[in-house]
């Protein structure tokens, strides 16, 4: 008879904080639904108090991995493009978020691990090996990463350059990047504020583009970002 | 079991100046280890530490009465299924770890509910949580014939069925024994006396050990250890009488039998599971400790074979 091959959790011997510090995760059922349960208040949350509308939901690939690259403002925009998602896809869904922010204090690692389900993004050294998580979990099919190619909140509510960084994960690439407008972010929660005011928030999903045709490099990572930072714009002044 | 009963129960009161004797006898002894003979205590002192914090919870869940006492036991089967069910990889099965904390639940409801007709009436279903486990290894053998899949479900099955048994069910006598007449007597001894156990063996083996116990199973364990703790369960029951004043010698002897040796088979059988999977704790949760079921292990055996005995010869309500 032959022994049984056994999968402990990889983080078996790790304390539970650097369990939530960790990516990839290695979650069981509680944190499961319980990132369910919050994802349902929060969807209605934006629905009812920010009056959350959001277009071109069909543009969201179904099956295949994609990039999700938005405008950022405001800490709600995180949660207004996990509201686009399905729920069943919404812990396949990976927003990127700032380690030195979101991955230091206990209840924002909290937040960020078990409710967002970040993926920890270095924006000052080691980005090479953040985009080399983020790549590893593109691989997978059926994964969603949530970029803000601003690197940084606005803090004047225009739309600041996109850094190349998402240009390495595309030029060259089948992957799909979706570009999203957020609008009335900054109104509501501008970083300055403590509290979200109930303004209005409206999501504009663009066409899925890919970057097939460009070689990767410096070059076309910069490009990319151009030009993705065109369409973001070109669906903020479509509505 | 309630606040009330509790301040007015002696044996809860004598167990509360018991703990807090013991907890600073060692203290003081581990205080003297440190500054006076300046010995590196300093992994037995996180293991203290949690004693501090550890002690004050469970008597206070007991304190809080018969319903707070049943969640309690729950929730610590729950989580020491959860280490189990991490360590195996059991918990990236979803249905199969459902299914095991629906038992769980089972057990702590047939603990709180009252006896139905036709049978000898008192709290909790003795006749429902007797037979959880055949309800439970049903249900679970339903998930792969809903799933029509075969390829390594005996194992999943096998693993979520120890995992109800043992850690939910057999763990779980604990919350039925909340229904005892005399409910403070039983657990307060069984968890003091199990602990103590442990403690002892610890110690004993500390002290004089050199012949291996279980050498395989686990390296640290000697027979100087087992036997020194041995010792120590026999007389605790001698010494904690007033906790069951109905017991004559037979059921003083039995009670300090099955802590002895039950709490070391506990032990052993965890570690098992450990090794065989090839790792060192079942968790992170209490420091100085490991998991949840580091802790719990021996409780497992001596919490079902006191609840029969103690049922057999005086009834449990």
């Amino acid at each position: 008879m032959n022994n049984w091959n056994y999968e402990p959790a990889a983080d078996l011997d790790q304390p539970t904080v650097e369990r939530l510090r960790r990516f990839p995760r290695e979650p069981d059922m509680f944190v499961y639904g319980l990132r369910s349960a919050v994802a349902l208040v929060l969807r209605n949350w934006l629905k009812f108090y920010h009056r959350l509308e959001i277009l071109g939901r069909e543009h969201l690939p179904k099956q295949e991995s994609f990039i999700m690259a938005a405008n950022h403002a405001s800490h709600l925009d995180t949660l207004c493009l996990l509201a686009a998602l399905p729920l069943r896809k919404l812990h396949r869904a990976f927003p990127a978020a700032a380690q030195d922010y979101f991955f230091v204090s206990v209840p924002r690692l909290a937040l960020a691990a078990i409710v967002v389900n970040a993926l920890p993004f270095a924006r000052r050294k080691d980005i090479r090996h953040s985009l080399q998580l983020c790549a590893q979990l593109l691989a997978n099919p059926g994964n969603i990463l949530i970029l803000f190619p601003e690197g940084t909140r606005s803090t004047t509510g225009q739309i600041g350059e996109f850094k190349p960084g998402i240009g390495l994960l595309l030029a060259g690439t089948n992957l799909p990047v979706v570009p999203c407008h957020l609008r009335g972010a900054f109104e509501a929660w501008p970083k300055d504020k403590l509290w979200p005011r109930p303004r209005r928030l409206r999501l504009q999903i663009g066409a899925p583009r890919t970057y097939a045709s460009l070689p990767p490099g410096k070059d076309s990572s910069e490009q990319i970002g151009r030009d993705l930072r065109r369409a973001v714009c070109d669906l903020a002044r479509s509505i | 079991m309630s606040p009330q009963a509790a301040l007015q129960s002696e044996i809860f009161r004598a167990y509360v100046w018991i703990m807090a004797g013991v907890l600073a006898l060692a203290g003081v002894v581990l205080a003297a280890l440190r500054w006076g003979f300046k010995r590196n205590v300093q992994s037995v002192w996180a293991t203290y530490r949690s004693w501090l914090v550890m002690a004050p919870l469970v008597l206070g869940s007991v304190f809080a009465g018969r319903v707070p006492v049943i969640l309690f036991f729950c929730v610590l089967a729950a989580l020491g299924f959860k280490e189990f069910a991490r360590a195996t990889g059991l918990y990236r099965d979803w249905w199969m770890t459902g299914v095991v904390y629906l038992g769980i639940a089972a057990v702590g409801v047939t603990s709180l509910m009252r006896q139905p007709q036709g049978q000898e009436p008192g709290d909790g279903w003795y006749g429902l949580f007797i037979v959880l486990p055949v309800y439970a290894v049903a249900l679970i053998f339903l998930i792969p014939i809903a799933r029509n899949a075969v390829a390594g479900q005996l194992q999943r099955v096998s693993l979520a069925i120890v995992g109800f048994v043992y850690m939910g069910w057999m763990f779980g006598h604990l919350a039925f024994l909340a229904n005892a007449t005399n409910a403070y007597g039983f657990l307060l001894y069984i968890l003091f006396a199990t602990e103590i156990n442990d403690v002892a063996a610890f110690t004993f083996g500390k002290l004089f050990g050199k012949h291996p116990l279980r050498g395989n199973i686990s390296p640290k364990k000697t027979w100087e250890g087992a036997i020194g703790a041995l010792a120590v369960s026999m007389a605790l029951p001698w010494a904690l009488r007033f906790s069951f004043p109905q017991f004559g010698i037979t059921q003083l002897i039995l009670a300090g039998a099955i802590v002895g040796v039950g709490g070391q088979l506990g032990d052993l059988s965890i570690s098992v599971i450990k090794r065989d999977i090839g790792i060192k704790d079942m968790g992170t949760g209490i420091p100085g400790h490991g998991g949840v079921l580091d802790r719990i292990d021996s409780l497992i055996y001596v919490a079902p074979l006191f609840f029969h005995m103690a049922g057999y010869f005086y009834g449990l309500r």
